[in-house]
């Protein structure tokens, strides 16, 4: 097992990724160590969802590599092709590892709230289907939703869904976290809710990569901020020195921009 | 015209005789048409045209054609290729009955795939996709995720082709098989009391037909409880 | 080849006779067709009527001739008028069977069936209706019959194109099934050709082919009809 303290959760090193002929990523580098909590920020278009997504290869890059906890996904990256990971197996087994909650929430609309959460630990790391269920009830418990158990995800408010969403991840046992705009399909008094237990993952000392346009949650929250302009790094560093002092000039009108 | 009850009863008790063969070319036809349905359904949405277009041209052809035709040519036409009547084919060729199965199976197919197709592109992506990030795919994520919720969008409109199913099975009264239509028309031309003979085998239809709905209907409340209100469910 | 030589239109050839009995089954097709557009127009009213027992015949109506095999009623219509006729027939001392006019009967055993499916078409079309645009005819201070022809059906005609279109295919392959009760359409004509020819493949197919070739002509006059109204939707806006 390689030593926690020196081996990053997840390494991205010169991703790139492209449409067509259109590239969204010019090769971005990118390493969380063990419960670090990165803010991901940008502009729409800036590639920000595309750099979670090629995480746990939702989106596959067509240059660059990705490691978790020090495994690099295998990759056919055969110029003129399209890039696709060599070993489905590996993929499925680390995307296990790296629960992803998302925008639209995305729970299966045709099982109920429990169902979701143990779905993937019962059917994918074959867990047994009692401590599953029994793992999942404490989980719904935390994130407060433990009376919406036996309920359909159409039957929450949205709110509820996503901390239903986050509860599905934490099932999983993941090593480490990605959220996708966690926030951005929520009407604003719901918004509270679903932050306030991500910042309580947060406290524990969890492994999170989160893309946001949450300026507070990511200037008090996460240890490190990252900007992404037109699919580069344009700046990143501490989080509170960022946005106390940001250096680069389109960081500082975003943080305006955004705060108005 | 009056009425002649006594006949009436008559008849109903010799249709009641059909019910069996039209249940068995229905049942038959379509779960061997199911099963080719979902192989065309996949060739239309694996996105290779050398898979799409051959299942789409089967489609037009079938679903173009008059089901007579389609049951004509296999239990007349094929009789026409003697390489046919002397393969080891033949045997189940030239019953009527098998003739009409395959014919009823290649023409509900070509329906029903276009209802599976429909009901797989139906499934949310925003699913599939946190299914993928769970770790799903390949045979796992369709049985537990693509399917049941493709199913719950197919089941209203594969009710439907199983009613025309059943309805089409009277077209095998045209080649000698005495199913409900094929009984009817015989008494029909033995008596000349087609109103009496009519509303006997119509009711029949009606009766299996009500019964195809029903189930469906019972299946489709069954796998989608969540489009109910939870008090709903409990009851 | 042989093919080619039984489908000419030479002394020895079935094209002449193939290409009449197209006319044929193209002419009971569209009449069945009006027939049941006739009664589907009838019976989508109905189903819309203030009247309890119009509601209710209205959905009968639909629901049996639905649920009922188009084989059957074709029977029904058949041996139903030709009893009919033979017992008239034998009140002026004529003896036997008479059988009723095959086109007649069959066009109008497939336009009562099609008629319970254009039925359903119309009231689709109608429930599709934007509600607020009835309202604002009704707050515009339009009467209901002025209302129904202004708003509700010029929209209406619209959102039925496609949904009569599938009826119409229906109905050309179900005029097939008028051959049982002798029609010299195109299936009984093919019927006539294999027998005599002991050639049944060559016929059925080229009857298939025929039935293609309509369903295809007039799927593309459907479509098109389909476009320049929903264009007049958009101008309209």
């Amino acid at each position: 097992m390689p030593d926690a303290t020196t081996t990053p959760a997840v390494a991205l090193s010169g991703i790139r990724k492209s449409y067509g002929p259109l590239e969204v990523l010019h090769g971005v580098s990118l390493e969380a160590r063990e419960g670090e909590v990165i803010s991901i920020l940008g502009s729409s278009g800036s590639g920000k969802s595309t750099l979670l997504r090629c995480i746990n290869m939702l989106e596959v890059p067509n240059g660059g590599s990705v490691s978790i906890h020090g495994e690099a996904i295998a990759l056919d990256q055969t110029p003129g092709r399209a890039p696709r990971p060599r070993d489905n197996a590996q993929v499925n087994r680390l995307r296990a590892r790296a629960a992803m909650v998302f925008q639209s929430f995305n729970l299966w609309s045709h099982l109920t709230i429990l169902e979701n959460l143990i779905e993937a630990p019962v059917h994918v790391q074959k867990r047994n289907r009692k401590d599953c269920l029994a793992e999942a009830e404490a989980l719904l418990e935390r994130v407060g939703i433990a009376d919406k158990r036996n309920s359909y995800p159409a039957h929450l408010s949205g709110g509820q869904q996503q901390r239903a969403a986050i509860a599905r991840a934490l099932t999983m046992r993941p090593s480490v976290m990605l959220f996708d705009e966690p926030t951005s399909a929520l009407d604003p008094e719901l918004v509270g809710e679903v932050l306030k237990v991500m910042r309580d993952l947060a406290a524990e000392g969890r492994t999170m990569l989160i893309v946001t346009h949450e300026m507070a949650f990511a200037r008090e929250v996460s240890t490190r901020t990252v900007f992404l302009h037109q699919g580069r790094i344009e700046e990143e560093g501490h989080s509170s020195e960022m946005f106390s002092n940001p250096r680069s000039e389109r960081f500082k009108q975003f943080i305006s921009r955004e705060n108005a | 015209m009056p009425f002649d009850l006594p006949f009436l009863a008559e008849s109903f008790v010799a249709l009641l005789k059909g019910i069996p063969l039209t249940l068995q070319l229905t049942v038959l036809s379509v779960v061997a048409g199911g099963i080719l349905a979902f192989a065309l359904a996949f060739m239309r949405i694996s996105g290779k045209w050398w898979l799409d277009v051959p299942a789409q041209f089967y489609i037009f052809v079938f679903r173009g054609t008059p089901l007579l035709v389609q049951i004509y040519i296999i239990y007349y036409g094929l009789s026409q290729f003697p390489v046919l009547r002397h393969s080891f084919l033949w045997p189940f060729l030239r019953e009527a009955y098998w003739c009409a199965v395959l014919a009823l199976a290649f023409n509900t197919a070509a329906y029903s795939a276009e209802i599976i197709r429909g009901g797989l592109l139906s499934v949310p992506a925003g699913q599939v996709e946190a299914a993928r990030a769970c770790g799903m795919s390949g045979l796992l994520l369709f049985r537990r995720i693509v399917m049941p919720l493709a199913l719950r969008q197919m089941l209203p409109g594969y009710s439907n082709e199983i009613i025309l199913m059943v309805k089409s099975t009277a077209l095998a009264s045209t080649i000698t098989l005495l199913e409900i239509t094929g009984i009817a028309a015989k008494l029909i031309s033995e008596s000349y009391r087609p109103v009496e003979v009519f509303v006997c085998a119509g009711a029949i239809y009606l009766a299996i037909n009500f019964l195809v709905a029903r189930l469906f209907a019972w299946l489709e409340y069954t796998v989608s409880p969540e489009t109910r209100k939870p008090e709903e469910r409990r009851a | 080849m042989d093919y080619l030589r039984l489908m000419s239109f030479g002394p020895d050839g079935w094209g002449y006779s193939l290409l009449a009995a197209t006319g044929v089954t193209v002419a009971v097709a569209v009449c069945g067709f009006l027939v049941g557009a006739m009664l589907g127009c009838l019976g989508a009213a109905a189903s819309f009527s203030r009247f309890r027992a119009l509601r209710s015949a209205a959905d009968i109506y639909t629901t049996l001739l639905r649920g009922i095999p188009d084989l059957l009623v074709i029977y029904l219509f058949y041996f139903g008028s030709s009893s009919l006729i033979s017992s008239v027939g034998a009140l002026f001392g004529a003896e036997g069977f008479v059988g009723a006019p095959a086109f007649l009967t069959g066009a109008l055993a497939i336009g009562v069936v099609s008629g319970a499916y254009q039925m359903q078409v119309f009231r689709g079309a109608v429930l599709a209706l934007p509600k607020g645009e009835i309202e604002a005819g009704r707050a515009y201070g339009m009467p209901p019959l002025l209302l129904f022809r202004r708003i509700v059906l010029p929209q209406a005609a619209r959102f039925a194109i496609p949904g009569v279109g599938n009826v119409w295919q229906l109905v050309l392959k179900e005029s097939a099934l008028i051959s049982v009760i002798g029609l010299v359409e195109l299936m009984r004509q093919a019927q006539i050709g294999a027998g005599s020819t002991r050639q049944p493949f060559s016929f059925y197919l080229t009857a298939g082919v025929l039935y293609l070739l309509i369903a295809f002509v007039s799927g593309r006059g459907f479509k098109l009809a389909e476009q320049r109204a929903m264009r007049g939707i958009r101008r309209a806006v």
